[in-house]
């Protein structure tokens, strides 16, 4: 395991530059821990609306929060909320997805029936229903597990398409003519073929919470007491900073949320890499033989093949 | 006729039953909101007036009877379907006594016109570009254009829109603010070149993200396609590449993209509502926003409705083409 | 080739609209007049409607949204900026009998309807009818009140009609007094061709007034509107001498005015107004005003500089005590303890940017108002003392309120323009943590080991505030009390709501503090109209929806004095008993202060902005003739005597 990490890190560029960015985002949440100010009293500590300097690294808000120290509670708190939404949705969407993708028959047909009935009613509507519903009393976990709730339809039919795909691959016919059961089939054959599909949509998952918390924030419908990403954009927009000129407000967490994505993104790029069958690094395959936790494909005859 | 038993017949099934599950449910939800729609137009007819507490109370109570809303919950429901059977879906309440029908007919053109080019564009432009950087993965142009959308794609779809105004509407001012078109509509150069003017920073701010979107899942579906052993066997078989990339490793990462690509302009329906919001763009997306808020019932289940109409028969049909797409997919 | 052939694919996808959308000429107005930009007025409309081309504006439910003052005419006007009762189309004050169950009114001649036919006493008669007889309800809830009143009217001659009254009502003139509206008249030459029209069983409520049928009073006719409901455009109709607003200004108004919704945000109509797309906006939040001093020169609100705003809409802006439920918030001195627990110089400066008039009741000080309540009650208000609890009587009131505001001021490098008081309104509490402790630990709290405030129980007390960021200051005030109780060792949860919800709240008494806004008085000083719906009749527990029964029971307060008040001012004529009515008006103030019923911090402003690029003539502080608020129906008359600047 510590093996592979350290080849990836030292062949694989995009792996090596996401984990450094995840580095740098894992820092500001620890940081988080040793801020001056209480989560819930960010605001009128510090003389507002001041540009980036010494004392203030980002500069302020008008609200007078020091934007450096609200930033790592806000990269914290929606790292949390996305976190939950995307284990929640992609827990529901790959598991409903992939069942019912091998299993078929009845239970697909049944399946696909809810997740049908759930991917007809329009989300954002629903959300803005739901936030009415609730009448504030919507927490950061709250909001976590809505959206996971509602995003994981679409997830499962993706994931149900490409099970559908990979079953009629001539590889599957050989494996199960040559009698592999279906579970080894299914991880050696084809988690290969979805985990960087997953990664991908792992990552979009991400994006989806990330994009509909922010705006919901901008609608109003977050906690917008909490430091997120979200509520820094919606006040930083409130306040008009990016037309009054006050655009440090708005840059610290536009660009703390493009970072987070990145870094999962060029992670799951190195990994990708890693974990598909052909584009392994030469090098990477003269460690395999040493490392006793490689994933089960590595012992994949077919790679040793194709390579 | 096996066919039709087995494989047509279920899906068609299947589609009623979405259909008539996502029109309760949407029935229900806005009502277990604390939001109602007497409320809110009697707060708007007597803002800024102070009225007689008995007088207000009367035309309270007159206002729900006008609304059908002094019925039990039951008979709203068989009233609100038989009424739909008969293709009328009554009155909105936030513009009394104004039809549902009517005010979506006016929204809905905006909302198909904007989304539907922006998803054009993005769809085409995302899934090529996408597909051309899995494939040359190697090539300087794919790793350029490939960083660019990396980053891009992070952005908060707000913060794009926000900037494009920003730029383009405030500083350059080269394009209008709110709105949609200028001039009588009709089929002339006028009108349709306005059109394209009012709608093109929201059409760019949805193009953005969309093709950023796509272009991503085309690339990992693609590099993904492209370790398969045909494509490999077809290289060593000196195929020219392009065939390869055309024939081969593009058909068959069409499958995902397809089915996305029917749901989202089935979702048409549901609007761009954040677009249109901050845009102030006339759509389907903005009166669903503003009847949410009114508690504007009739509105919210009309746009609904269309909604879950377009969504599930966009599935259904796809559901009916897998095989015509992908070959590979057997009938089960 | 295959790759050129898809690269050019995208890039005629992309660049063909583009080019298109380029080629365009920037213009982001809907519409062009003749004459161009310079005979052309364009206001913000402030929502969008998406409404039929229906003009029947006494119907129930359609939305008099801002043109009503352009198209539509009432007794009287009471100017909110003056105070003075301006004669409308009714020639004089109304008379009533002794023993208020007729109220005679002289009618205005020369007033003439825009096909030419005079105005006269006919045109109300049906008016009151048609409202009462002949429509399912109607706009303002005139019906029911009519009904209610059973008013009928006669023709006492060609320009006089007498109401009689069937329930004795001193103020029942105020159904044609308008601040926003007042009862619209109807041609009825006009209206009864349309009645004898109409299908067997239909009424007036079924009529459809197209655009091009319109006779009104007014100074404008509509000739062209979005079906989107973005805009709506109007034409000056071809003797504006002989329309109302025409007669009393004498000034006849721009050739064309453009109603046009430029979005939820309020920068785009800072931007709207720097691309010269804009003419005058009704308010802002103070960045967007900044955006709009620094990007179009020629723009400016009631003051030319610091601080800007119009200062005196009637209303003022308040902290709410839901006085029901668990709430420690229920206590009386937990109330006072919160008001001396604020800031109010940094509230309205840091949080508020300097630019509101402070007052420490649900009053604004404006001119008319400051000589009715603030002044004539400030000696009672610097003598008023409240017990600590330790034994020591405490008086909390600071008059230097105003002076310290103007102190901030000056440092911050602005010039006040004025008396502190004239521009920053009255004294307010002061702000003494201390004091506010001891009323705390009078309640019977403590303060745990980090600080915070525990209940008489020994649990963290918790406050939640709720608001809605759609009204700019009271959502920044509700942010400030949210920091000051922070600081102060409170838990406070400062929660943001959308408006529906959060009126829903105010409705069924979900909430524990809210930031409401209102005016006990009106612009007139009379305080009946405005409190009447305090009445404990009307209470309704929390938990329960108050509006079923037609009054206001936000606080669920259920206060003996008050409603004993409310019944004496119910009875006295508020014009010509006008003293007693206002005494009795303090003594409803005095109770609500004493009790710290709302912690009110300052009155409404508005940054109504105007740019002079095109028009100028609009009312300034410099030249307060009329209240520039546009959209009220006396808001015509600021209009009425723009003059073009020649771009």
């Amino acid at each position: 395991m510590l093996t592979t990490i350290r080849d990836l890190f030292r062949f694989s560029p995009s792996f090596r530059f996401g984990s450094l960015i995840l580095l740098v985002v894992a820092i500001l949440v620890l940081l988080s821990a040793a801020s001056p100010y209480e989560e819930d009293k960010l605001r009128r500590k510090v003389k507002r609306n001041q540009p980036p300097a010494a004392n203030y690294v980002f500069g302020t808000t008008s609200q007078g929060q020091d934007v450096f120290w609200t930033l790592t509670y806000a990269i914290r708190n929606t790292l949390v909320i996305s976190s939950i939404a995307v284990v929640i949705g992609r827990g529901i969407g790959v598991v409903l997805g992939m069942v019912s993708g091998y299993l078929g028959g009845t239970f697909d047909r049944v399946t696909q029936s809810i997740v049908e009935s759930v991917i007809v009613i329009p989300r954002l509507p629903l959300l803005i229903l739901i936030g009415a519903i609730l009448r504030g009393s919507m927490t950061m976990y709250s909001l976590g597990i809505m959206i996971g709730l509602l995003d994981w339809a679409y997830p499962s039919k993706r994931y149900r398409a490409q099970v559908l795909s990979l079953r009629e691959r001539e590889f599957t016919h050989t494996a199960i003519f040559s009698g592999m059961s279906t579970i080894k089939i299914v991880i050696r054959e084809h988690l290969p073929f979805i985990i960087p599909f997953m990664l991908a949509d792992v990552i979009s998952g991400f994006l989806f919470s990330i994009g509909i918390e922010v705006t919901l924030s901008y609608l109003g419908l977050a906690n917008l007491d909490s430091p997120t990403i979200g509520t820094m954009i919606y006040w930083g927009n409130y306040y008009q900073s990016i037309f009054v000129g006050r655009t440090w407000v708005m840059i610290a967490p536009v660009v703390a949320a493009i970072l987070m994505v990145l870094g999962f993104y060029l992670v799951s790029v190195g990994l990708g890499e890693y974990l598909d069958p052909r584009k392994r690094l030469v090098r990477l395959q003269a460690h395999t033989d040493d490392n006793s936790e490689a994933s089960p494909d590595d012992a994949d005859p077919r790679k040793e093949k194709d390579v | 006729m096996n066919l039709l038993r087995t494989y047509i017949l279920p899906r068609l099934l299947q589609w009623v039953m979405v259909v008539f599950v996502g029109i309760t449910a949407t029935f229900l939800i806005p009502r277990l909101s604390p939001v109602n729609p007497v409320d809110e137009m009697l707060a708007r007819m007597t803002a800024f007036q102070s009225m007689d507490p008995d007088s207000f109370a009367a035309m309270r109570e007159s206002t729900i009877a006008l609304f059908g809303l002094d019925k039990s919950p039951i008979e709203q429901y068989i009233t609100y379907w038989s009424r739909l059977l008969q293709g009328d879906l009554g009155p909105s309440f936030g513009n009394f006594p104004r039809p549902v029908s009517d005010i979506i007919a006016t929204a809905l053109p905006w909302t198909i016109g904007l989304l539907g080019t922006a998803t054009a564009i993005s769809w085409t432009s995302g899934v090529l570009l996408g597909a051309l950087a899995g494939y040359y993965h190697n090539r300087r142009w794919a790793q350029v254009i490939e960083r660019f959308v990396v980053v891009a794609y992070p952005i908060p779809y707000l913060i794009i829109a926000f900037v494009l105004i920003l730029i383009f509407a405030a500083w350059l001012q080269w394009f209008p603010l709110v709105g949609g078109a200028r001039g009588d509509p009709g089929f002339n150069w006028e009108y349709i070149s306005s059109l394209l003017y009012f709608g093109f920073l929201p059409a760019l701010s949805i193009v953005i993200g969309a093709t950023a979107f796509r272009f991503i899942m085309a690339k990992s579906l693609t590099t993904t396609e492209i370790a398969s052993d045909y494509v490999q066997y077809a290289e060593l078989a000196a195929v020219p590449k392009r065939k390869i990339m055309l024939y081969y490793v593009a058909r068959n990462t069409m499958l995902p993209q397809v089915t996305d690509l029917a749901l989202s302009l089935g979702a048409i329906f549901e609007g761009a509502l954040i677009t249109e919001v901050v845009f102030a763009y006339p759509g389907i997306g903005f009166i669903t926003y503003n009847a949410i808020y009114n508690g504007d019932y009739n509105v919210i289940m009309g746009v609904t409705l269309l909604s879950i109409v377009g969504i599930a028969t966009a599935s259904l049909l796809i559901d009916l083409l897998y095989p015509v797409f992908d070959p590979r997919v057997r009938l089960r | 080739m295959f790759r050129k052939f898809v690269f050019l694919l995208l890039l005629a996808l992309i660049v063909a609209p583009a080019l298109v959308a380029v080629a365009q000429e920037p213009q982001g107005l809907p519409v062009e007049v003749p004459g161009g930009r310079e005979n052309l007025w364009v206001f913000d409309r402030i929502y969008r409607l998406p409404t039929e081309a229906d003009w029947n504006i006494w119907k129930s439910g359609i939305h008099t949204a801002f043109f009503h003052a352009l198209m539509h005419e009432t007794f009287w006007n009471r100017d909110q900026e003056t105070g003075e009762f301006i004669h409308a189309l009714a020639a004089a004050d109304p008379v009533y009998n002794d023993d208020f169950t007729e109220m005679s009114v002289e009618l205005r001649q020369g007033v003439l309807w825009t096909d030419g036919e005079e105005f006269n006493a006919d045109d109300v008669v049906y008016t009151i009818d048609a409202l009462r007889n002949k429509y399912d309800g109607t706009q303002g809830g005139w019906q029911v009140q009519l009904n209610d009143f059973d008013a009928m009217v006669e023709k006492t001659g060609e320009y006089s009609v007498k109401f009689t009254i069937g329930r004795p009502n001193p103020r029942f003139h105020t159904l044609f007094e308008s601040r926003w509206n007042g009862i619209y008249m109807m041609p009825s030459h006009v209206a009864a061709e349309v009645e004898a029209s109409l299908a067997e069983g239909e009424n007036l409520s079924a009529w459809v007034w197209d655009a091009e049928d319109m006779v009104v009073l007014g100074n404008y006719l509509p000739i062209d509107w979005d079906e989107n409901g973005y805009w709506q455009l109007f034409e000056r109709r071809a003797d504006p001498e002989n329309s109302l607003a025409g007669i009393i200004t004498g000034g006849s108004g721009p050739p064309y005015a453009l109603g046009i919704w430029y979005g939820n945000e309020n920068i785009k109509k800072a931007i709207a107004m720097s691309r010269g797309e804009l003419d005058v906006y009704f308010d802002v939040d103070i960045e967007s005003f900044e955006t709009t001093l620094d990007t179009a020169p020629t723009a400016r609100s009631w003051y030319k500089d610091f601080p800007w705003a119009y200062p005196n809409e009637v209303s003022s802006r308040a902290m709410a005590f839901n006085l029901e439920g668990d709430s420690m918030a229920a206590n009386k001195d937990v109330r006072w303890a919160l008001a001396l627990a604020i800031n109010i110089v940094e509230l309205q400066s840091e949080y508020i940017g300097g630019v509101a008039k402070v007052t420490p009741f649900n009053i604004p000080p404006t001119a008319k108002l400051y000589e009715l309540y603030h002044g004539p009650l400030e000696q009672w208000l610097i003598d008023l003392q409240i017990d600590l609890g330790d034994g020591e009587m405490y008086n909390p009131y600071d008059p230097t309120v105003p002076d310290q505001i103007a102190a901030w001021a000056e440092d911050y490098g602005y010039t006040v323009p004025g008396e502190p008081r004239e521009v920053f309104g009255t004294g307010w509490w002061k702000f003494d943590p201390d004091a506010a402790e001891k009323l705390l630990m009078k309640a019977g709290m403590s303060r745990g080991d980090d600080g915070r405030w525990l209940t008489p129980d020994g649990e963290l007390w918790t406050l939640d505030i709720q608001s809605d960021p759609s009204e700019n200051d009271a959502y920044r005030m509700g942010q400030a009390a949210a920091d000051m109780w922070s600081e102060f060792g409170v838990d406070v949860n400062f929660i943001t709501l959308d408006r529906s919800t959060w009126t829903q709240n105010h409705r069924v008494g979900a909430f524990e503090v809210s930031t409401p806004w209102q005016s006990f008085a009106l612009a007139s000083g009379d305080m009946w109209p405005n409190v009447r719906g305090y009445h404990s009749k009307y209470y309704a527990p929390a938990g329960e929806d108050y509006n079923p029964l037609g009054g206001n029971s936000l606080r669920r307060q259920q206060e003996t004095v008050l409603d004993e008040l409310i019944d004496a001012m119910e009875g006295v004529n508020p014009v010509s008993q006008e003293a007693e009515n206002i005494a009795l008006a303090h003594e409803f103030v005095k109770h609500w202060v004493e009790n710290m019923m709302d912690i009110t911090t300052i009155a409404f402003k508005k940054f109504v902005t105007w740019d002079e690029k095109y028009w100028t003539g609009f009312p300034t502080a410099e030249n307060p003739n009329y209240q520039p608020l546009y959209w009220f129906m006396g808001g015509k008359f600021a209009i009425q005597n723009l003059t073009p600047t020649g771009g």
